[in-house]
């Protein structure tokens, strides 16, 4: 009992550093909530698109106004400012289309007047730009016949009216499992942050040379203190385990009550188990306390950069998907992202996530094993 | 006397391994990882070919329009916009399922109907394909009809109207948008995660003027009681440590900049000069934040690492470094944050040189940091040149 | 003969707690200073006021007849100080270490390397040069910190403490090392909790407690301000109370105790104290396993002003 007494003692040592992570935690959980329609018709993809006009808003103006608004997000100002060009950058909108001063009579007079943009060249600009290009000539093609400007606003608008139908397969609700998916890949960060560096310290507390030669004297045997200390460990992520079970239903209510939300934690109990068994092999390898926190930070930010806890995993380029193979962090995400599309969740449909716990398995028994090797090869050396 | 103290701060630095990994590698690994993870997603971000299937059928070999369209899109080259391959509907169906397309068109009469696994760009992409060319089939069926009224109206109606629809057809086909693109060149907005990255190697570096100048306080350290009692004075002492640990936040920075710069391929614009200077005020930041740390908080070494360590991966985390956006939301919801965040007036002075051409926002930003600094200067003043205490 | 310190009247306070009152003493030229005192009665506050490290309410600190104060640089320059915790960078070997130090005082580079040498040489650090603080034992850290606290050759040292925790062998090298330096003309202020240290090092003695002097003088002058002069113990199986009795009454008694098989009588006078009370044993015919006869000890003295143990 006084092993684990010591043990959480040293643990409550650490008590910010656990509630940093947490925080961490909840905090880009939580960001990344925001709740938006969920349907199962078809919704089109709007661009985000500020205009500038400094005419008029009747007539042919207030027409590509109108037809951008039905297709887009669009915001509307008066002038050009600073601010614009900010949002713009940081992608708050997508497009910017400048619309200048007498575009109406201009356009009317035959001037072929022009339009100036400044886009992102992202995914929604270029279908923003393919959206004005479309008006654009669709006026053009309308302006040079001898119609009245009543006819040309009709026979766009005529024009530009038609909506293909498009029909949903995917019965999934998308919005909620990626921010559940998000979530989960997000704690494979702060799960292997937390699980190593307090495991990390506290082992390394009673590795140090004297407590250990005292360890070593005492009645206890060193075998049995061992034993002791790992089950204490476990003990350790078990609690982090139901604290992250606790969020996951703080932040998802009862949606996680669910075979899916079962497999989900599943795939994270099996994570946090490779983490602990890294987290004792780190302890072996490393004696010094200062060196655990930069350790730390090197291997569950690498891992999480490069298995896709922070950038979505389809966004990675594929060569550095290739190095991730060998971190358990993209096993992990693998498993999870499965459970996002994944439409039915028999057992013979099983088997990608089955794989990927069975490789999380694999890697936990691994570094046991390096573990066992090095202690061997310790006592080799002193004995 | 000064250069002896800058030589053994110097040394007393130099070898202290955790805070040389703190300052000189921690960053270069962070921007590697960065690297290594975003190297791709302006790439993707921006319009990709569109993998779709077309269900092969007699309707669709009829549809000479549609048919026609489609195949113009699918030709390689810069107009290229789909991928399609030719199926049958089950076909059609597994693919979608197993993520080889993204969506495919069925021909049903003279109808379209596109099928997607969930609502999103690409379904809404072609959709608006073929809207597209439907509607530019009414604008030609809808000219045409005028055409042939005007002439009927003119009366030189000849009652041949393939030269009429060829006519209308080119020219709607070979119109083209007056579009002025005014966009700049650059838009690369994961620039901005490198520049957090250099403005958390300033703030980093206050670990080492914290470090160092924690042995020249006599309540903090036993060193310090000696220096304290030696004839030197005390300011140059302080002055000469914080050279020291300045050389040192250097070196660190400028083997950030070459890295960044030559094995990262980072863009800092094209005004170097500005970005160097801009670098190393934000290192002076840094360090006379580590120095009033060490003055102000009565704590030992470690919880003060602590606060700078909190203090600047909370400074980045404003400042975009775990998700750009964050920068844009307290620029324009919470600007004051800005003003206490030396992290943000790097990372924005930088942006604005990379993003703007004008230098007034830089020089804010340039402005705001040497007043941050005068200001941690001002409060731990006191506590620096201190030599008599009340209790040690 | 030379005033080097003069402390008039100093008075510290902490906002309740009086550590200093109202203390008054001089340091001579060349002598060895001992503050005697158990832990908390002021010594190394008395210490660090000497050095301007701490302020004070009252008082007047004079060096070299000088006011004491924290821009005093030229009083500084010839002050050493050995601190009692041990202050040198964890970074720098030993080498390194004296020769920042000393830096702080010694400005010409030659002449330093000279003094850095002879610091090593002193405390007998030759073979360890280049090793860093962490490798060293506890006794050869405690020479470092003396080594980084006299390698400018000063003209008045403060030994805070310098012994605790230290080992036997250390702690003889240490004392004999203070006793050169004062042979070298060092005037030396000495502050320690041990009185066996004070005994054999200290030309005066400084007795403090709760931040006042409880006596001053040389060790004799202070062992003769207590009543004892002698304390004769003998071990003894059976003491009838009758002869207990009866040696009280003797005139140059002051106190008989008998408990546990020993007899502890205290004398007031007399030079031939243990000869006549053997005599009186044999005459007595009582048999005894052991006797002997200790002077007072600056411990008696303490006890007898204060009513409690020094090492307490």
């Amino acid at each position: 009992m006084t092993v684990f007494k010591t043990f959480w003692q040293i643990i409550k040592r650490y008590k910010m550093m656990i509630l940093l992570y947490t925080f961490l935690l909840l905090l880009f959980g939580g960001l990344n909530m925001k709740t938006n329609d969920t349907s199962l018709n078809f919704v089109d993809s709007k661009p985000d698109i500020m205009m500038i006009h400094e005419d008029e808003a009747i007539g042919i103006t207030k027409s590509l106004i109108d037809y951008m608004s039905l297709h887009a997000n669009v915001s509307i100002v008066s002038e050009m400012s600073e601010e614009i060009d900010d949002a713009l950058f940081y992608r708050q909108f997508n497009y910017v289309i400048f619309i200048p001063k007498n575009y109406r009579s201009d356009v009317l007079n035959g001037l072929k007047p022009s339009i100036t943009v400044k886009s992102t060249g992202d995914y929604q600009a270029s279908l923003a730009s393919m959206l004005l290009d479309r008006f654009l000539k669709t006026q053009e093609a309308f302006v040079d016949s001898k119609l009245s400007e009543q006819e040309i606003l009709k026979a766009i608008d005529d024009a530009l009216q038609d909506r293909t139908e498009v029909v949903v397969t995917s019965k999934l609700d998308m919005n909620e499992l990626s921010q559940v998916t998000q979530y989960f890949n997000f704690a494979s960060y702060t799960l292997m942050a937390t699980i190593i560096f307090i495991i990390c310290l506290v082992l390394s507390s009673f590795h140090e040379e004297k407590v250990k030669n005292r360890i070593l004297v005492s009645k206890m045997s060193y075998r049995v203190h061992n034993r002791l200390i790992l089950m204490a460990s476990f003990g350790y992520m078990l609690f982090v385990f139901l604290l992250f079970l606790l969020f996951g239903f703080l932040l998802f209510g009862f949606s996680l009550l669910t075979w899916r939300g079962f497999f989900y934690f599943c795939n994270a109990f099996f994570f946090l188990f490779v983490s602990l068994t890294l987290a004792i092999l780190i302890s072996n390898l490393v004696q010094k306390k200062e060196a655990v926190s930069g350790i730390v930070n090197v291997i569950a930010l690498g891992s999480a950069f490069l298995c896709g806890a922070f950038v979505p995993v389809e966004w990675l380029p594929s060569s550095v998907l290739k190095i991730a193979h060998v971190l358990p962090t993209y096993w992990y995400i693998q498993g999870n992202e499965f459970l996002k599309t994944a439409e039915k969740l028999q057992i013979s449909e099983l088997g990608p996530l089955a794989q990927n716990m069975f490789f999380l398995v694999l890697f936990g028994i691994g570094f046991l094993g390096l573990n066992l090797l090095l202690l061997r090869m310790k006592q080799k050396r002193n004995g | 006397m000064f250069w002896h103290n800058v030589k053994y701060s110097w040394k007393v630095l130099f070898h202290n391994r955790v805070l040389l990994f703190w300052t000189f590698l921690f960053p270069i690994l962070l921007g590697t990882f960065f690297k290594m993870a975003f190297s791709d997603i302006e790439k993707k971000e921006s319009l990709d070919i569109i993998s779709v299937a077309v269900v092969r059928s007699s309707d669709y070999e009829n549809n000479v329009v549609m048919k026609e369209a489609l195949t113009q899109l699918s030709i390689e080259g810069e107009n290229q916009l789909f991928d399609i391959i030719y199926s049958s509907e089950e076909e059609a169906t597994q693919q979608l399922q197993d993520g080889d397309i993204e969506g495919y068109f069925k021909f049903v009469d003279d109808q379209v109907q596109i099928v997607v696994n969930q609502s999103g760009i690409d379904g809404t992409i072609m959709r608006f394909v073929i809207d597209e060319i439907n509607g530019r089939k009414k604008i030609i069926e809808s000219l045409v009809e005028q055409q042939i009224q005007d002439r009927i109206h003119e009366g030189n109606w000849d009652g041949i109207m393939e030269p009429i629809i060829e006519e209308v057809k080119n020219n709607v086909l070979q119109s083209k948008a007056n579009i002025k693109d005014a966009s700049s060149s650059n838009m690369s907005y994961t620039m901005i995660e490198y520049y957090t990255l250099i403005a958390m190697a300033c703030l980093y570096s206050s670990m080492i003027a914290m470090f160092i100048t924690n042995y020249k306080l006599a309540n903090m350290k036993a060193v310090g009681k000696r220096i304290v009692v030696s004839p030197s004075h005390k300011i140059s002492g302080l002055f000469g440590s914080f050279v020291a640990s300045y050389l040192v936040g250097a070196i660190g920075l400028f083997l950030l900049f070459l890295y960044t710069i030559f094995v990262l391929k980072v863009d800092y614009g094209n005004r170097l000069w500005p970005v160097i200077l801009i670098a190393c005020i934000g290192l002076i930041a840094g360090q006379m934040l580590g120095l009033s740390v060490a003055a102000l908080i009565k704590s030992n070494e470690n919880t003060k690492t602590g606060v700078l360590v909190a203090l600047s991966m909370f400074g980045s985390f404003l400042s975009g470094m775990m998700g750009i956006t964050m920068k844009y939301v307290i620029d324009t919801n919470l600007p004051i944050l800005n003003l206490v965040n030396p992290v943000a007036m790097i990372t924005d002075g930088l942006y604005s040189l990379y993003y703007y051409e004008s230098f007034s926002r830089y020089s804010f930003d340039l402005l705001s940091l040497i007043l941050f600094s005068l200001l941690m200067i001002i409060v731990s003043f006191r506590g620096l040149r201190r030599q008599q205490y009340d209790s040690i | 003969m030379e005033k080097i310190v003069e402390v008039k009247n100093l008075t510290k306070e902490y906002k309740t707690l009086k550590a200093i009152n109202d203390l008054s003493f001089e340091v001579k030229k060349g002598e060895i200073l001992g503050l005697l005192g158990p832990n908390g009665s002021g010594k190394s506050t008395t210490i660090n006021c000497l050095l301007s490290l701490l302020n004070f309410q009252h008082g007047s600190i004079k060096i070299w007849d000088k006011e004491m104060r924290p821009d005093a640089y030229d009083i500084k320059a010839k002050i050493g100080v050995i601190f009692q915790e041990v202050a040198v960078f964890e970074e720098l070997n030993v080498y390194d270490n004296i020769n920042y130090f000393c830096g702080l005082y010694i400005t010409d580079k030659n002449l330093r390397q000279i003094y850095v040498e002879e610091a090593i040489d002193f405390v007998g650090l030759q073979d360890f040069k280049k090793f860093y603080p962490k490798q060293l034992s506890g006794g050869l850290l405690r020479r470092l910190n003396i080594a980084c606290g006299i390698a400018h050759k000063p003209e008045l040292i403060f030994f805070d403490e310098p012994t605790v925790a230290v080992d036997p062998q250390s702690r003889n090298s240490i004392l004999d090392g203070i006793k050169r330096l004062r042979e070298q003309g060092a005037t030396i202020v000495y502050t320690t909790h041990y009185m066996e240290e004070v005994e054999i090092l200290c030309d005066r003695i400084i007795i403090l407690d709760k931040g006042r002097i409880l006596a001053q003088g040389t060790c004799d002058q202070l062992k003769e301000l207590t009543k004892i002069e002698e304390k004769i113990t003998v071990e003894v199986s059976d003491f009838p109370q009758k002869l207990i009795d009866e040696i009280q009454t003797f005139s140059n008694v002051l106190q008989v105790r008998y408990e546990n098989n020993h007899c502890v009588i205290i004398y007031k006078k007399g030079k031939n104290n243990l000869e006549e009370f053997i005599d009186y044993l044999k005459h007595h015919h009582i048999i005894y396993h052991k006797i002997f006869s200790e002077r007072p000890t600056l411990n008696d003295v303490f006890l007898e002003l204060t009513g409690k143990e020094l090492r307490d």
